[in-house]
This record gives C-alpha cells, structure tokens and sequence, in this order.
C-alpha cells in the first residue's frame, strides 16, 4: 500500500533537478553535489576520477540510504582559482573520454577475437 | 587538466550466451560500475501486462502473468542473427507519444491453447495425458521480438526441449489472453535484467622468489605445489623450478594454506617468501553470462552505451548548473 513507485530509482520526480549544488559554509573551496536518482554506479566512479586530480584536496561521496534514490558527492579543490564545479566536469569529461576508448577497445578485441577464432562459432 | 586513463581490452572467450575478457589499466570504480550497468541498466524487453480472455487452468492470472514476466525476450535486428540492442529500436512506453501503445513502445504477444483442440491433433500414445503450454505457443506481432528459444539452430536441433513451460492443461481447459511486451531496465523488475551472471574478479600476481626456492629440496616444493588448493603452482619437468601455472587466473581463490606452508619451510620466520599471490589492483578477469535475451557481446557493448550517455547527460547537467 504505501510501498516506493518501482520507478522512483531511476525516473527523477516531478519539478525534481538531476543534479544540484550547495556551497559549502565553513570550508573554503568546497561544495556538496546531490545528484538524484542516482547510485554507487556513478558515485564511486566520479569520486575515484577526482581523486586522481591533483587540483582536488577533497572527495567523498554517500549514498545516504538504499531507499533514498540520491547520492551526496562532497569536493574541496586546493585553490579558490579552480571551483569545485570545474573539476567535476573535467572529471566526468575525462571518464567519457575512457568509455569512448573501451567502446573502441571492446568492438577491436571482438573482432580480433573473432577473426582468430572463426571455425569456433556457432550460429554467428 | 585531463587525468584520462586508456584502458585495454582483451577477449578470452564468446559464445552467444557468454563472454568472457579482460579489463586492464582502469581501477575498481570502472570494473564495478560496468558490472552494476550490466546487472542493473542495461534495456530489454519482457512481458508487462496481461490481458485475460479466458483462463480455466490451474493457476489464477497473476501467478501466469508473473510467469510470462520472466520469460527472456530477444529482440534480433534485422538481417541479424544476434539478440541486440533494443534501445533504438524501441522507446520506453512512458516516453511514447502515443495513447495506450503502439509498435514503437510495445510488442504484442497471442496466446490461445484450448485443451480439447488440440487433443483432437495429438499421436494416439499422448492422448488426454495433460498439455504443457510452453513460451512457443506466444505468437508476436513483430517479426523481429520472440520468447528466447536457442541460441543457435543447431542447440535446438539437439534439444528435446518445447521451449519455457507456463502451465499444463487438462480437459476441458483454456487459456486465451494478450501479453504486452515493454522495454524497461531491470532497476525496475529483475525481469529486465540480460544477465545471468556479471562477475569479475582481480587478476592474481604471481611471484616467485627464484633465489629462494633453490635453497627449497624437490619433496618440499612438491609440496607448496601441493598445500595449494587451487592448483596454481606446478614443477617444471626439465629444471624441477616451481612455475605458475597458465591458466592460474582462472583458479588462484584461495592462498592462505600456501602461505601457510611456508611459514613452515621457512628456516628463520622473516625470511623471504619462496611464493607470493596478490591481486592486480588495475586489471580484471571479467565474465558474464546473458539469459537469452541478448547476445553476450551485445549486453557489454550496450551497458558501455548506457555509462557514456549517463555521463554525457551529466555534464550536460553540471554545465547547466554553472549559469
């Protein structure tokens, strides 16, 4: 009777913003990202893409609760010269440069797989 | 100031139900991510809703219509043999423009079985023994959408199997109803899901302290090669040098019975030791196995399609955020 929309984990809800940003009041340089509906998939992919950014002093994301369909993803760059903000679209550009490649890489390894190995398949 | 990475692929085996590759110079948090899409967003089509005409048999329509559900559905593309991608070839019904549904967002199945009929038809020997109603009495209304039989013509030729039994009949029974196929993800219902399995595991570096296993007789390395149990030590036949074996990838779980045994051989306890195993933290052994509804290939290369679009629409987002 009151149980979740199945739905409500992926498709963002009425009026809702995909991602929204609140500015940190005590630390300088530093902000918390809340991206909704979405999950460890995509938190632990952008915090460890940050980590490796020498501009980024800080970066830790939470998944507050498994019915709560939000991730919270804190950063803290070195300097007031680069927003926090900056770094996280240089984090996801970087990582879809990387699914670029491994799209490539996958579609390459397949067909050198297949030309080596072509008596091997059946019903292909 | 791009911290890119350029991970490498390589292919260990494919069939149409599995693939298996590895994944190196990327970290866990790619791994894992392609694992979760793969399980959990990656698109395909199975049964939603179900109309009812009639239903005299034994199970009421919910426990059929849950049935159904978890029937695999293969979408193959035309001129294509594969079960591919249903992203381009369907939208999500809630993004439809249309009504109810319409051949964009749904595919139909018929199913109409009446016992009495087709005992009519039946060999002498079956005769009024009860009547399996399996996935290939579903009949689609696109050429291109059917229940998941065989992967290959030659699976189904060895097979005695009908395809996926949904309920037995007896006299005087009857099932008729309409079954609404929807793409959907399995984040929804794990109907949706293509995979059976999605796992990867970390490639194992396997040391060997050549200088200190001269110092091992040949009864003691035979039985490091032993204490293992996973077999991923052998001796070589020409020089008695403890090896790696090849496929130890595959194998290496399970090391504490080695390190173990040497702790025993070991003449002073800080002295080196003769074999080390520990795991790759930048390459995987990755395997996965589909449940019939798409090609193995085709179930990575689309969770690879879901992650870059993902990432796209968010930085679409966060550029829309810096206004």
């Amino acid at each position: 009777m009151n149980a979740p929309e199945r739905t409500a984990a992926f498709l963002l809800d009425d009026g809702e913003e995909k991602v929204e940003y609140y500015a940190d009041t005590k630390v300088s340089n530093a902000g918390t990202f809340t991206f909704n509906k979405e999950d460890h998939t995509v938190g632990n992919l952008l915090r460890m893409q940050l980590l490796r950014d020498p501009q980024v002093k800080f970066a830790g994301y939470m998944h507050p609760h498994p019915l709560v369909h939000k991730i919270h993803l804190k950063i803290q760059t070195n300097t007031s010269q680069v927003a926090p903000a900056e770094t996280l679209s240089a984090a996801i550009e970087d990582l879809s440069n990387e699914t670029d490649h491994l799209i490539t890489q996958v579609t390459d390894a397949i067909d050198k797989w297949k030309k080596e190995n072509v008596s091997g398949m059946i019903g292909m | 100031m791009p911290q890119q990475r350029f991970p490498k692929v390589e292919v260990l085996s494919i069939a149409p139900h599995a693939i298996s590759f590895i994944l190196s110079e990327t970290d866990t948090s790619m791994a894992n991510a392609l694992r979760r899409i793969m399980i959990a967003e990656v698109p395909t089509i199975a049964i939603d809703l179900v109309e009812y005409a009639e239903n005299s048999s034994v199970l009421n329509d919910e426990y059929i219509a849950h049935r159904l559900g978890l029937i695999p559905i293969r979408y193959t593309p035309e001129g294509s043999m594969k079960g591919g991608d249903c992203h381009q070839a369907f939208v999500p019904h809630r993004e439809c423009l249309c009504y109810d549904r319409c051949a964009r967002c749904s595919v139909e199945f018929e199913l109409d079985v009446n016992f009495d009929k087709v005992n009519q038809t039946r060999p002498d020997q079956e005769r009024d023994l009860p009547l399996t109603v399996t996935s290939r009495d579903l009949m689609s209304n696109n050429i291109l959408v059917a229940p998941a039989h065989f992967l290959s013509e030659e699976e189904q030729d060895e097979s005695h199997d009908e395809g996926i039994s949904i309920v037995k009949l007896g006299p005087g029974q009857h099932l008729k109803l309409k079954a609404i196929a929807r793409m959907g993800i399995s984040k929804e219902h794990s109907k949706w899901c293509p995979v059976a399995v999605a796992t990867y595991r970390f490639w194992p570096i396997i040391t060997i302290n050549e200088e200190a296993c001269n110092m091992l007789t040949l009864e003691q390395k035979q039985e490091l090669v032993e204490a293992c149990p996973d077999r991923i030590l052998a001796l070589d036949e020409i020089t008695n040098n403890l090896v790696a074996v090849e496929n130890a990838y595959e194998m290496a779980t399970f090391t504490e019975d080695l390190k173990m045994a040497q702790e025993a051989m070991k003449k002073r306890p800080e002295d080196e030791d003769f074999v080390s195993v520990v795991h790759s933290t930048d390459r995987f052994v990755f395997s996965v196995e589909s449940t019939g509804a798409m090609d193995a290939e085709e179930i990575l290369l689309s969770a690879l399609r879901v992650l870059k679009d993902r990432l796209n629409y968010l930085a679409a987002e966060v550029e829309k955020l810096k206004d």
